[in-house]
C-alpha cells in the first residue's frame, strides 16, 4: 500500500513538470506560427504597425550588445529587476510580520485595518505621480510603486495564515509543554507557510506589473521605459521585443516561485494552497 | 462567519470566566474604539504636521485643508479642459466601455473554452502565452495602432478586464458537476434545458466573481493608461497635477480615484448576492 502510494506520487511529480513544459512549448510554437503568418507570412499587418518574429529576434540579439535609450537590453533588465527586488523585499519584510501581528493582537488589527482598507482602493499606478514628486524619477520612486502593489497580498495572506491555524493544534502544543517560541516554529510556521508563500507569489506578479506601468510614466531606464521609447521612435520591433522580455521574466517568476514553493512545502501531500 | 467571529474573540474569553457572549461584545466595542482612535490620531497628526506646525513643506505633503480646497475648486472650476465631473466622466466611459466589451467577449470565450476541448486547445495556448505580459505594457503598441486617443485606452482596459472574465468563465463551466448534467439528461432534459437549468446556474457564481475582479483590473489599468496617453480623465489629472507641482490637487485626485474604486467594489458586492443568490459562500478566484 505505502509502496504503491509513493510510486504513484513520484510518477506524477515527474510527469507534471514534463507535461507543463510540453504544453508551454506547444503553445509557444502555435503562437509564433500565428504571429509569423499575420506579419511575414501573408502580410496582414505592415512593419510600421507590428513586428514579425524574425525582426524581433534580430532586434533582441542586437539589443544585447548595442545600447538603446542609454542602456543595452541587459542594462534595462537589471534596472527593472533591481527596482522590483527592492520594492518586493520591503513589502515582504513589512507586510508579513505586520499581517501576523494583526492576526495575533486584536488592538493592532483594529488600528491598522481602517487605514489599510482605505488606502487599498487607490490603484498602485495612481501612486506613480506622487512617488515621482517625492523621490524624483529614481530607483526608489519605482520601488515605492512596486511596494504599494506587493504589500497588500503579503499582509492579507500572512493575516489569513495565522488566523487559519487550528486552535486545537496550538492548545495541543501548549499542553505538550511547548513554549511560545516552539509553538511558532512547530505549529504556526508549518501550517501557515503555504498561505504566506501564495501571498508572496501574488505580490511578485502584482509588483512586476506595477513596475512596468511605473516605468512607462517616469523612468530613464528599464523595460517599461524601453517600450515607451520604442513607441516614440516608431519602432514596433523594439516595443514587441521588450514586451517579449517582460512576458518571459513574468512567466519565469511564476514558474520559479511555484518550484520553490513545492520544494519548501515538500512535507505536504496536497498541491498548493492558493487562496487569494 | 461564525468561525471568524469566534477567532476574533479567541483571546479574551479564555481568560475571563464570564458568559460567552459578554466578552465578545466587549471585544467588538473595544475594536470600534481603537479603530476610530487610530483614524483620528492619524488625521490629527496630518493636520498638525502640515497646517499647524508646518513640519513638512506643502510640496511633499499638503495639509488636509488644502487637499479639500483643491478638491472643491476642481469640482467647481474647470481644470485643464473640464471640471472634476468631466474628468470622472471621461474615465468612467473608458472603464465601463472596456469592461462591458470584456464581458461580452470574455465570458462566451471562457465558457466555450470550458465546455469544448477543441476551443480550449485552440485558444488556450495564445491566452496562456500572452497572460504574463501586463496589460499596461500594451499601451505603446496600442498607441501605434490607434493613435493617442480613446481607442488605445479602451484597448488596454479591455485586455486587463478580459483576463479574469475568460479564466473564471472557463473554470466555472469546468466545475459543473457531470453527474448533474447526466442526471438532467436521464430525466429527459434537452440540451437547451440542461444548459439553462443546470450548467448556467452552477457556472454563474464563479463567472460573476470573474466579472467583479475584472472591473477592479479595468480601473487599475485605466489609471495607468491615462497617465501615458490621455488629455482628460483622472489619471491625466494626476499627471498634470504633478507637472504643475500641485500636490494638493494630486492628493485630491488620488482620493477621488480611491473613492470610485471603493464604490465599484461595494456596488459589485451588493450586486453579487442579488444576481447569484443561490451561491451561499462567495469565493474568489
Amino acid at each position: 500500500m505505502t509502496v504503491e502510494l509513493t510510486r504513484s506520487r513520484s510518477a506524477t511529480t515527474i510527469a507534471r513538470p514534463l507535461r507543463t513544459a510540453g504544453s508551454v512549448l506547444a503553445s509557444l510554437t502555435i503562437l509564433v506560427v500565428l504571429w509569423w503568418l499575420v506579419t511575414d507570412g501573408i502580410g496582414l499587418v505592415g512593419a510600421d504597425m507590428f513586428a514579425s518574429p524574425g525582426s524581433v529576434a534580430d532586434r533582441l540579439a542586437e539589443l544585447v550588445t548595442t545600447p538603446f535609450a542609454g542602456e543595452t537590453l541587459t542594462g534595462h533588465v537589471s534596472a527593472s529587476l533591481q527596482r522590483w527586488v527592492l520594492g518586493l523585499a520591503a513589502a515582504v519584510l513589512l507586510g508579513v510580520p505586520l499581517g501576523m501581528l494583526m492576526a495575533e493582537q486584536a488592538d493592532v488589527d483594529a488600528a491598522v485595518t481602517p487605514v489599510f482598507e482605505a488606502l487599498r482602493f487607490i490603484p498602485p499606478l495612481a501612486w506613480v505621480p506622487l512617488a515621482i514628486l517625492w523621490l524624483g524619477a529614481s530607483v526608489t520612486a519605482q520601488a515605492l510603486v512596486v511596494f504599494v502593489a506587493a504589500f497588500p497580498p503579503c499582509l492579507l495572506n500572512a493575516h489569513r495564515a495565522v488566523r487559519g491555524i487550528d486552535p486545537v493544534l496550538r492548545r495541543a502544543a501548549r499542553t505538550l509543554g511547548a513554549g511560545r517560541w516552539r509553538e511558532v516554529v512547530w505549529v504556526a510556521v508549518p501550517t501557515g507557510l503555504p498561505t504566506v508563500l501564495a501571498g508572496v507569489a501574488i505580490a511578485m506578479t502584482n509588483g512586476w506589473m506595477a513596475l512596468i506601468g511605473a516605468e512607462l510614466v517616469g523612468a530613464r531606464s528599464g523595460l517599461g521605459f524601453m517600450i515607451l521609447r520604442g513607441q516614440s521612435n516608431a519602432a514596433p520591433d523594439i516595443i514587441v521585443a521588450a514586451m517579449v522580455v517582460i512576458g518571459i521574466i513574468g512567466a519565469a517568476m511564476t514558474a520559479l516561485m511555484g518550484l520553490a514553493t513545492r520544494r519548501v512545502l515538500r512535507w505536504q501531500h496536497t498541491d498548493t494552497h492558493r487562496e487569494t | 462567519m461564525t468561525k471568524t467571529a469566534s477567532h476574533r474573540s479567541a483571546a479574551p474569553p479564555e481568560r475571563g470566566g464570564q458568559a460567552p457572549d459578554e466578552p465578545r461584545r466587549a471585544g467588538r466595542a473595544r475594536r470600534r474604539v481603537v479603530a476610530t482612535a487610530s483614524v483620528l490620531v492619524l488625521a490629527a497628526a496630518w493636520y498638525l504636521a502640515t497646517e499647524v506646525f508646518a513640519m513638512v513643506t506643502p510640496l511633499v505633503l499638503p495639509s488636509p485643508v488644502d487637499v479639500v480646497t483643491a478638491g472643491v475648486s476642481v469640482a467647481t472650476e474647470p481644470y485643464s479642459g473640464s471640471t472634476l465631473a468631466g474628468h470622472v466622466w471621461a474615465s468612467l466611459q473608458t472603464v465601463l466601455g472596456g469592461w462591458l466589451l470584456a464581458i461580452v467577449i470574455g465570458v462566451p470565450l471562457g465558457s466555450a473554452m470550458g465546455s469544448s476541448k477543441i476551443v480550449d486547445t485552440l485558444a488556450g495556448p495564445v491566452f496562456n502565452v500572452l497572460r504574463p505580459i501586463p496589460p499596461i505594457a500594451w499601451i505603446p503598441l496600442a498607441i501605434v495602432w490607434f493613435g493617442i486617443g480613446q481607442g488605445a485606452r479602451f484597448f488596454v482596459v479591455f485586455l486587463a478586464a478580459a483576463i479574469p472574465c475568460v479564466i473564471n468563465a472557463r473554470e466555472g463551466v469546468r466545475q459543473v458537476d457531470p453527474v448533474l448534467l447526466r442526471a438532467a439528461r436521464t430525466l429527459g432534459a434537452g440540451t437547451l434545458t440542461t444548459v439553462r437549468r443546470v450548467a448556467l446556474p452552477s457556472a454563474a457564481p464563479l463567472t460573476f466573481t470573474g466579472i467583479r475582479l475584472s472591473l477592479g483590473n479595468a480601473w487599475m489599468t485605466l489609471v495607468g493608461a491615462e497617465l501615458v496617453a490621455a488629455s482628460a480623465g483622472l489619471g491625466f489629472l494626476l499627471l498634470d497635477a504633478r507637472r504643475s507641482l500641485q500636490p494638493d490637487l494630486l492628493f485630491a485626485a488620488m482620493l477621488v480615484i480611491g473613492l470610485l474604486g471603493a464604490l465599484f467594489g461595494a456596488g459589485m458586492r451588493w450586486l453579487e448576492p442579488r444576481l447569484v443568490p443561490w451561491e451561499a459562500g462567495h469565493r474568489d478566484r
